[in-house]
């Protein structure tokens, strides 16, 4: 009754064991991990947030990323403010084609308010149109009226001064009241809805920065999987051999590894792309090369310290071969610190690669793509703010969530391998 | 029928120190750390031999070299009449399913990525080819049984981390006996261990002795604890053996005033009988620069000048008798005659 | 009256394990008197070295001394700011670890190791008489003035450990908290190392707290001895009536568990089972489930430590309560 049999011992452990379950663990750690599993957490959140766009980015981005869908330099958040055709609503005319009259009849009046681009717009769209008419013996060239103010414009369509105007269509709303005969007619802007909104805004050319931002996903998680994944296989192997061998292959090895590494990151990955051309596949290489280095460095440095860990003299004494030793001995011992830097080396790399591509070299010019997003938003930085700050937070925000979950994996995973 | 399954013949280990670049250049003599500085002993079938001595005393390294996990820089070891120095490495890898070894240190010495049974199976896959997976499985688990590690299946998928220490210490002694060797080197296996848990160790060391027919060289600093296992014991002092005979006659007789003082030293449990005795004078001297003749003359009470100093003792029979052998001037040899306390 | 110094009751101390709470020093009261080496044994995992940091108030996350008075001389510890048990730590009590490697500043030559130390707790004294008063100390040691010029890494073990003990001398220390001292140390340096530390009790006043696994070191330097399991204490008396006549059956398989050297080849006790699981500790006695006496009784409730011959307290449910309605 006193002394416990095995079996009962060994309820005793699967007991404990029960009680702390996967699901269960994962949370105990909060308390026992404290920051270190929110980081973890958050930042895993956030990466599987992005993976996720990259994977699917047509179901999140409204548009495509080349479509030129709106007017260009639109602000984040406000609806397009497009100019339309107003005139009396008994009038008939509702669109810019309307005015149209046959060759040598008496041109019409369209008014705009003074200063405002809508002109502009008028002009060349009239224009346009113009073109389309030639030969039909019709011809769409108004005479532009000029007046002060928005008001004194809407005064004149009323008692006919002018056959049409064209205002900004929210303005026009907000008037709209005090001119009851003046109806608002289709946009002159050649029938680009409005519906879809453009939250963050449009591009110099008109595209939608969002979906752009979403697209950009793609390319960056690309490039950064990718370029780490090759300098994992390329890096990790030779750094084994070299550990576990020693000798003139390490030396070699050490100093072709060493000399890359002494190289400024970017300067290497430029003369890389340079010489290749541009081309996603070779930014990949080029950033590769780049990293090969460091996952050499580090696990050549834990073949030599695991290499005098005890087990292994007992691998030899039981007869192991060198190869067994490598590949069930070191090898698995050494991977998990792997696995911690592949986390922060993705981040590095997506920062690596806009780098590039914001100095215009690597990718073809028309990829959506936040480097490339940067390089042709800082021109306009004073009238349009948003061309460059959502790419540059997504940059960030990419960045953080790598580093983050690297950073808090290296915390929760290297004290575990000295626990008992 | 070879009666000694091992022989150590002269074998001197000498391991060279890192010179500095400048050293190098002006051609300074290369100096030597002399671990182990010309050891002759043998060991014979079914016995358990004790190897005792304190850090610095060269046991470790003598085990090492049993097993040819080191190259002796001079001399041979024989074992069950092969010469393993003669032997090329992949030869030498095919003989080791006979010589196993326990270490101290049972979770340094256990692969942490490697479960228990993984591990235990690992030297029946590299040695055994001819048995099937199913028969492999079988075999750990009978011999985790007869460890004491139950049930077996159970211990099987653990890893190292996830049991005791007096567990893991049945892992490696069930590693080192799945090939069912000749010989196992057990250095310090249960120093690591509880003091409760000890008694269970040693018992099982011995069980499996009786039941696969072993043969131990037991590695140890512990006198109290060698006293109890061990048939015939050697005692070391930086790299050669004092003395060494059958226990008994190291024990109640010692003769080499290094093994007297090492054998008063030990703590004994009982507070009746605490330690009145003189120690030695200082510390074990740096290897790298042996005293010259006698390596403990510096510290020992009877050192007589003039010889003690200068020529080196040899291990010869005390009172005439051929198993048990002292190294000392004033023990054997010519200058008995001159020991003060005859 | 026994002259007390530090008198520790109702120690509690908890970690905080991804697995749940581990109990490690469970209710344990003990009182050190002046001027005597008390030795504090049991296997790894009982606490014993837990209770030596804690009452030197050196318990930090995930661990945390739940409840308990530490009574120092009369002032009650628990009570101290940060601060004050900095003056404390070193000053009052000192302490000597296992591997002095670790404890001394490998960059750091000895002799300003120890002047430094010095003079952190007593800014008055000049840089002068700090180094005087470490020389001279270190030599009554054993070590010739001139090794404190040397790096730790140039001193052998023992010395280092002698140099450990120096330091709190140095600073007057009280009470010098010793844990596993010697484990690292060979047969011989222990033996000096243990001799040494007689004559500095003599010598100095001191008082000893040794925490050690290796029952054959209490036998040979202790004047009283505590045996603790699984967190909790299991017997203390005086060493002399503990080993000839132990009281609870962990003690006695304890002492019978260990070779001894000078007694012929007896067999030595095997312990059933393991030391238990302090996350989940059998319930009562800890001890129950190896125990060869346990009764009924001994899984239901805890025993409490009371005096069952004079000089010899012990925890365990074989032995009557003295006063206690019932028996």
């Amino acid at each position: 009754m006193a002394l416990q049999t095995p079996t009962s011992h060994e309820q005793e452990w699967r007991e404990d064991l029960r009680k702390v379950g996967f699901v269960r663990r994962l949370l105990a750690g909060r308390r026992w991990y404290g920051t270190d599993w929110w980081l973890v957490a958050i930042s895993a959140v956030m990466v599987l947030g992005f993976i996720t766009l990259a994977l699917f980015p047509s179901v999140f981005a409204p548009y495509s990323p080349d479509e030129q869908a709106g007017p260009r330099f639109l602000a984040p958040g406000a609806s397009p403010d497009l100019p339309v055709l107003v005139s009396l609503a008994t009038s008939g005319i509702t669109e810019l084609a309307d005015l149209a009259v046959p060759t040598g009849e008496p041109r019409p009046s369209v008014g705009v308010v003074r200063g405002v681009p809508t002109a502009q717009a008028l002009n060349d769209r009239a224009q346009e149109l113009n073109q389309e008419l030639n030969g039909t013996g019709m011809e769409l060239r108004p005479r532009i009226a000029r007046f002060d103010s928005l008001d004194e414009l809407l005064r004149a369509v009323d008692d006919g001064t002018v056959v049409a105007a064209v205002v900004q269509s929210t303005e026009f709303e907000q008037l709209a009241g005090d001119f009851p005969t003046v109806g608002e007619g289709m946009s002159i802007a050649g029938g680009v809805s409005s519906e879809g909104g453009f939250i963050l805004g449009t591009n110099q050319i008109g595209q939608d920065v969002f979906s752009r931002l979403i697209w950009g996903t793609r390319i960056a998680l690309l490039i950064g999987f990718s370029a780490s994944i090759i300098a994992l296989v390329v890096g990790v192997p030779l750094g084994l051999l070299a550990g576990f061998t020693g000798g003139m292959l390490d030396r070699i090895l050490s100093v072709i590894m060493d000399s890359l590494y002494a190289f400024p990151g970017l300067i290497l990955a430029i003369s890389i792309t340079a010489v290749l051309g541009p081309s996603v596949l070779n930014v990949i290489v080029a950033i590769a090369v780049l990293y090969i280095p460091t996952y050499y460095r580090i696990v050549r440095g834990q073949t030599l310290s695991v290499k005098e860990e005890l087990y292994i003299e007992a691998a030899r004494s039981i007869g192991a071969r060198s190869s067994e030793i490598l590949r069930k001995y070191i090898y698995p011992n050494v991977i998990p610190s792997v696995a911690i830097i592949f986390s922060v080396n993705v981040a590095d790399a997506i920062l690596t690669g806009a780098g590039l591509s914001f100095l215009g070299l690597g990718l073809p010019p028309d990829t959506a793509d936040w480097g490339i997003d940067l390089a042709r938003g800082q021109g306009f930085i004073q009238n349009a703010w948003w061309l460059i700050t959502f790419p540059g937070f997504a940059i960030m925000l990419v960045v953080l969530a790598f580093t983050m979950m690297g950073e808090g994996l290296m915390e929760i995973f290297n004290p575990k391998l000295r626990q008992r | 029928m070879v009666e000694n399954l091992v022989e150590v013949v002269g074998v001197r280990k000498w391991f060279p120190v890192a010179q500095g670049f400048i050293a190098g250049l002006t051609g300074a003599p290369k100096e030597y750390v002399r671990a182990v500085d010309g050891v002759t002993f043998e060991i014979r079938k079914g016995e358990v031999f004790g190897l005792a001595g304190e850090s610095g005393s060269g046991k470790s390294t003598v085990g090492r070299l049993v097993l040819r996990l080191l190259d002796p820089t001079d001399g041979k070891v024989v074992f069950d009449g092969v010469d393993l120095v003669s032997l090329s490495n992949e030869k030498m890898r095919t003989l080791r399913h006979r010589m196993q070894v326990v270490f101290q240190d049972p979770l340094a010495s256990l692969n942490p990525r490697m479960t228990i049974g993984e591990a235990i199976e690992h030297p029946l896959k590299i040695h055994m080819p001819q048995f099937s997976a199913e028969d492999r499985h079988a075999r750990v688990l009978q011999m985790l049984d007869q460890v004491g590690l139950a049930p077996p299946e159970f211990f099987f998928a653990k890893y190292p981390h996830q049991i005791s220490g007096g567990q893991r210490q049945r892992v490696v002694f069930a590693r080192g006996m799945i090939t069912a060797p000749d010989l196992i080197v057990a250095d310090e296996p249960i120093a690591m261990a509880d003091v409760s848990v000890r008694a269970l160790l040693l018992d099982l060391m011995m069980q499996l002795k009786d039941e696969f027919d072993l043969t131990y060289l037991f590695i140890t600093h512990d006198l109290a604890t060698a006293k109890y296992v061990c048939n015939r014991i050697a005692v070391m002092y930086l790299g050669k053996i004092v003395e060494i005979g059958p226990l008994e006659a190291v024990y109640t007789n010692a003769q080499h005033p290094y093994t007297r003082a090492l054998l008063d030293a030990v703590p004994v449990p009982d507070p009746r009988h605490r330690r009145t005795e003189p120690l030695p004078a200082g510390e074990i001297p740096n290897p790298i620069n042996p005293p010259p003749g006698c390596n403990f003359h510096p510290r020992c009470p009877i050192a007589q000048a003039g010889i003690c100093d200068g020529i080196e003792p040899v291990l010869l029979p005390v009172d005439g008798d051929p198993e048990h052998l002292v190294s000392c001037h004033l023990r054997t040899g010519e200058y008995q005659d001159l020991d003060p306390f005859k | 009256m026994e002259d007390i110094l530090y008198s520790v009751r109702d120690l509690n101390v908890r970690y905080a394990t991804r697995s749940g709470d581990v109990h490690a020093v469970d209710d344990v009261s003990l009182d050190i008197r002046r001027g005597e080496i008390l030795g504090l044994v049991g296997e790894s995992g009982c606490g014993k070295s837990t209770f030596g940091k804690a009452i030197m108030r050196m318990i930090r996350t995930p661990g945390r001394i739940d409840s308990g008075e530490l009574w120092f001389d009369g002032a009650d510890l628990m009570t101290y700011s940060g601060r004050q048990m900095q003056s404390v730590r070193g000053g009052e009590i000192g302490m000597v670890f296992q591997d002095p490697m670790t404890s001394l500043n490998p960059v750091q030559r000895v002799s300003e190791h120890l002047t430094e130390t010095i003079r952190t707790h007593e800014p008055k004294v000049s840089e002068l008489a700090a180094t005087a008063r470490a020389e001279e100390l270190v030599e009554k040691l054993g070590i010739r003035r001139e090794r404190l010029d040397d790096y730790p890494h140039q001193l052998s073990g023992g010395m280092r450990q002698r140099v450990m003990i120096s330091l709190a001398l140095a600073l007057r220390a009280k009470l010098v908290i010793a844990d596993e001292p010697t484990t690292s140390l060979d047969v011989i340096v222990e033996a000096k190392f243990l001799d040494l530390l007689r004559e500095l009790r003599d010598e100095f006043d001191l008082t000893i707290l040794m925490i050690t696994h290796n029952i054959g070191v209490v036998a040979e330097v202790a004047d009283r001895v505590a045996v603790m399991y699984a967190g909790r204490m299991a017997e203390i008396g005086d060493v002399y009536g503990v080993f000839a006549e132990p009281k609870h059956p962990y003690t006695v398989g304890l002492l019978n568990s260990v070779p001894n050297i000078d007694l012929d080849a007896h067999d030595l006790y095997k312990m059933e089972g393991a030391p238990p699981n302090l996350l989940s500790p059998p319930s009562g006695c800890p001890f129950h489930p190896r125990c060869p006496k346990a009764m009924d009784i001994c899984a239901v409730e805890i025993p409490v430590l009371h005096e069952v011959v004079p000089g010899q307290a012990t925890a365990c449910w074989l032995y009557d309560e003295v006063g206690v309605a019932g028996g």
